[in-house]
């Protein structure tokens, strides 16, 4: 008995997160890639306001330094640091650091040794218990011991032969490890899958196509077609404990631009998806771009808004779509609520009795070229957004962009890519969107070329951080937009920021190419 | 497709990666390709990796000048951040040190190289020439010319796992040697072995690359759709572009002088890279923002944007004094665009206009 005590004592000096974190608003830790499942990424913390965040002072920096890999880029932050116990873990693309979160000093690094993949991003790290996972470009989840971090086990998702990668951040639901898969290149098939946390074991793996021969299976020309459709899920995933259900985007079908061998809705891609994480079983779906041809992943983040529509209280989901659409549904049932654009877009002709946007033939990808917002790249991405429960508007950093978007492969059977869209025109702005009506309340244009790509939190002080695409690092007003902070960090800001309180300070996290900046507002 | 069948399909497809469970086997030697040296590797380094993607745009096949030009133009408008001399420079650094490949497998073939597996198959472009000439022969009767598949039973080879899985004919020459596969001569499939089968693999795994972003479909099939005859009508009247521009001035001999495709991006998007046909030499910058500053006292001081955002900007004036300030109220800043113009079009062009001006612009021969 006197043992046991003891090793529970023992227990609590190290790092450890009580899953009851998970489901809490992040005050002294930030335990997953949003912070709560909700993806809100809204600090309650207050210590930070509108008033004082001009004060807000550098604490600390953390430069990686990456020996070669061989490859021609360092690589870039686009992790959202995970904060347990006063210690911060983050990753770029096959390493993961720990480091202090009070003054950035390194505690360990874990190198993964690649067999290749594609490098472009990893998201981060999730947390169970005393272990960390993450995702590799070569297709492996990785379970480490976030004391020191050495590796416990590790297993393949996916695999690179077929140009499958893995960047996803995984999310810990209960006895599951949630992880997503990438790939566009190949005319492959997308899945989620579940793994248990002790042992790395599969538990169940969902494909983001229909069953054959169910109804949905009709928005597809073939079974051939549908099982090499596409749809990733490299977005970030959204939990409600109340309905046990996850939520999550669908990324591009397959063949990505020169579409017509997949012609119809192509069900599941370009979907938001809620899934029992017990099982694997889809409970409904909303499409946020019926045959899409122009890479508009819908795997921008299921916001989860415990809302108010006409007095009713509301369980809600709000995601601002790569394709310009900003969608409020309501989570119990995938209902539409809202249908809105939040930036240029000229591809719809409207929108279904769903609330679904219904795709214009003629800006589909064109042999002579069809003139198109947004570009590729999107009205949004990848970046995070934000919502504040305390402004009931929706933050994300966004892009008024054209490109011109052509076939190039006219032959019988296009496959792959087959086209792309070429040249173009972006400008940046920071939205906050009403989610009750999906109109802007406010918009700050941002000076500067491009769109962005850096994500949003929202804190409890009326406070929205955010970037421009010039290196800055911004406070704004969370109710107004007025701009009242900045520290230019000389390279684009790579991620989403977060927050955290130790010790009465409360700190702000922002990533910027190759380096961590620890901003803090230390007490009077 | 039954369930059980489906069961199969996908037992099938990830038998293989499933089989690298367990003990981590030590990695295999990376494949070194960092890029090669040369003048604006640094410029290459800094804005493409601070940017949005991995190294694989970049290292995959090899791209000419002219395409390269489109790739860097895309990431103008994806968010890279230089100024037009450096995009300038990353041109030309990607088109002379990272032209389409060729070679020996294993010197720098075409591949996943940067995307799929360290150790993936690279193609040698000679050796799969000799490989097409025996897939004509005995393979493309049922799988078809590109190796998609064409009669009911000719298997999409793009999308086959035995070529996604083979390395240098490994995984082919089983297959055949075990499968007596039917061939289009009759002559048993098993006969094939050796070097044919290594060539025949650098063939099929071309065609996989094919299908890839970075492969070779690069250009529109035809751009000149539109009725020249409108386009000029629009370009005098309905669009304004008259008030700036004279078919015999500035856009003289505009058709003679680029593409069609580069005639459509420019007047889109006039900060594009677009290179003239045939070029060798560079771009013209495109015309810089300027700005009038006025600070409390009056007086005004004018010259080229060089920052602007919501806390400070800075220019530089006709004598090329450099001029900062902080951002305040009482601080007048006047910005202007000479595409401001272009700009706005976006919202209003119908494709019908864009392919009208294209065909219009396209006579100015």
């Amino acid at each position: 008995m006197k043992s046991a005590i003891l090793l529970l004592a023992t227990a609590a000096l190290a790092q450890t997160l009580d899953p009851a974190k998970l489901t809490q608003p992040p005050t002294d830790t930030w335990p997953s890639f949003n912070g709560d499942y909700s993806g809100r990424r809204f600090s309650p913390l207050t210590n930070i306001t509108a008033a004082n965040v001009p004060s807000l002072s550098l604490a600390w920096v953390h430069r990686i330094s990456l020996p070669s890999t061989g490859g021609p880029f360092p690589g870039a932050i686009k992790s959202s640091p995970v904060v347990v116990d006063g210690v911060m873990f983050f990753t770029v693309p096959d390493h993961v650091w720990a480091i202090d979160a009070r003054t950035g000093r390194e505690l360990w690094h874990f190198a993964w040794p690649s067999r290749g993949g594609i490098h472009i991003g990893n998201r981060g790290v999730a947390v169970y218990g005393k272990w960390l996972y993450f995702e590799t470009p070569d297709c492996n989840l990785v379970s480490l011991n976030m004391k020191d971090g050495r590796e416990r086990w590790h297993k393949q998702i996916c695999d690179p032969d077929q140009l499958y990668y893995a960047s996803a951040a995984p999310l810990i639901v209960g006895n599951h490890v949630i992880a997503g898969v990438s790939g566009d290149d190949l005319d492959v098939p997308g899945y989620i899958q579940s793994h248990d946390p002790e042992t790395g074991e599969r538990q169940w793996r969902w494909y983001t196509h229909p069953e054959p021969g169910t109804p949905e299976a009709k928005t597809w020309p073939s079974v051939e077609a549908m099982m090499h459709g596409g749809g990733m899920t490299w977005g970030s995933t959204t939990y409600d404990p109340e309905l046990n259900l996850i939520y999550f985007g669908t990324g591009n079908p397959q063949p990505v631009v020169a579409h017509k061998g997949r012609l119809g809705d192509n069900l599941f891609t370009e979907c938001i998806i809620a899934l029992n994480p017990d099982t694997g079983k889809m409970k409904w779906y909303f499409q946020s771009s019926p045959h899409d041809t122009h890479d508009w992943d819908a795997n921008q983040t299921p916001v989860l808004i415990d809302g108010n529509i006409n007095g009713q209280p509301r369980k809600l989901l709000a995601q601002a779509s790569r394709n310009g659409y900003f969608f409020v549904l309501d989570r119990v049932t995938g209902k539409n609520v809202v249908t809105s654009t939040f930036a240029r877009a000229n591809w719809a002709k409207g929108t279904d009795a769903k609330g679904q946007p219904i795709p214009d033939p003629l800006k589909y990808p064109q042999n002579d070229g069809a003139l198109v917002s947004p570009n590729q790249a999107g009205a949004a991405n990848w970046p995070p957004p934000s919502f504040s429960p305390a402004t009931g508007l929706f933050y994300i950093n966004a892009s008024n962009a054209y490109s011109v978007w052509y076939i190039y492969d006219d032959t019988e059977k296009p496959e792959g890519w087959g086209g792309n869209d070429r040249g173009g025109y972006s400008a940046a702005m920071l939205q906050a969107i009403d989610y009750k009506t999906g109109k802007i309340k406010w918009s700050h244009k941002w000076e500067g070329p491009g769109g962005p790509r850096n994500g949003v939190l929202s804190t409890a002080g009326n406070v929205v951080f955010a970037a421009d695409p010039l290196n800055n690092f911004v406070a704004l007003n969370a109710t107004t937009g007025q701009p009242l902070w900045r520290a230019n960090l000389g390279s684009a800001i790579s991620n989403g920021p977060i927050s955290y309180q130790l010790d009465g300070i409360q700190y702000v996290i922002v990533g910027a190419g190759d380096t961590l900046y620890g901003f803090a507002m230390n007490p009077k | 497709m039954t369930l059980m069948y489906r069961g199969l399909f996908y037992t099938a497809l990830f038998a293989a990666s499933l089989a690298a469970q367990g003990p981590r086997p030590a990695p295999p030697k990376p494949v070194a390709r960092p890029l090669p040296d040369g003048l604006g590797k640094d410029i290459v380094q800094r804005v493409c990796g601070a940017t949005c993607h991995g190294p694989e745009i970049i290292t995959g096949r090899g791209r000419t000048r002219e395409d390269w030009s489109n790739v860097v133009n895309g990431m103008v408008a994806r968010g890279a951040k230089a100024s037009a001399s450096e995009f300038s420079d990353i041109v030309e650094y990607l088109g002379k040190n990272l032209p389409p490949r060729a070679g020996a497998a294993g010197a720098g073939g075409v591949g996943f190289i940067g995307s799929g597996p360290d150790d993936a198959h690279l193609v040698d472009p000679v050796a799969a020439e000799r490989g097409q000439i025996i897939y004509n022969a005995e393979c493309m009767s049922c799988h078809g010319v590109a190796a998609r598949g064409a009669k009911e039973d000719g298997t999409d080879l793009v999308r086959s796992l035995v070529i996604l899985k083979d390395r240098y004919g490994a995984s082919i020459g089983s297959y055949l040697k075990l499968k007596k596969h039917p061939t289009t001569t009759g002559r048993p499939s098993a006969s094939i072995e050796g070097a044919p089968v290594i060539d025949l693999a650098h063939f099929l795994h071309l065609k996989v690359t094919d299908t890839l972003r970075s492969g070779p479909f690069t250009q529109p099939v035809n751009v000149l759709t539109g009725n020249a005859n409108a386009g000029k009508e629009y370009f005098n009247g309905a669009g304004g572009c008259a008030k700036c521009h004279s078919v015999t001035g500035d856009l003289a001999g505009i058709g003679a002088k680029y593409e069609p495709v580069g005639i459509q991006q420019k007047f889109l998007f006039p900060r594009s890279f677009i290179l003239s046909r045939g070029s060798r030499g560079g771009v013209a910058p495109p015309k810089p923002v300027t700005l009038a500053v006025t600070p409390a006292n009056g007086k005004t001081v004018s010259g080229v944007l060089v920052h602007l955002d919501d806390f400070n900007v800075a220019l530089r004036d006709a004598a090329g004094e450099y001029h900062t300030w902080s951002r305040t109220a009482s601080l007048k800043v006047v910005k202007t665009d000479p595409y401001a113009a272009h700009i706005e079009l976006l919202d209003k062009y119908t494709d019908t206009n864009m392919h009208d001006i294209t065909a219009y612009l396209d006579t100015l021969k």
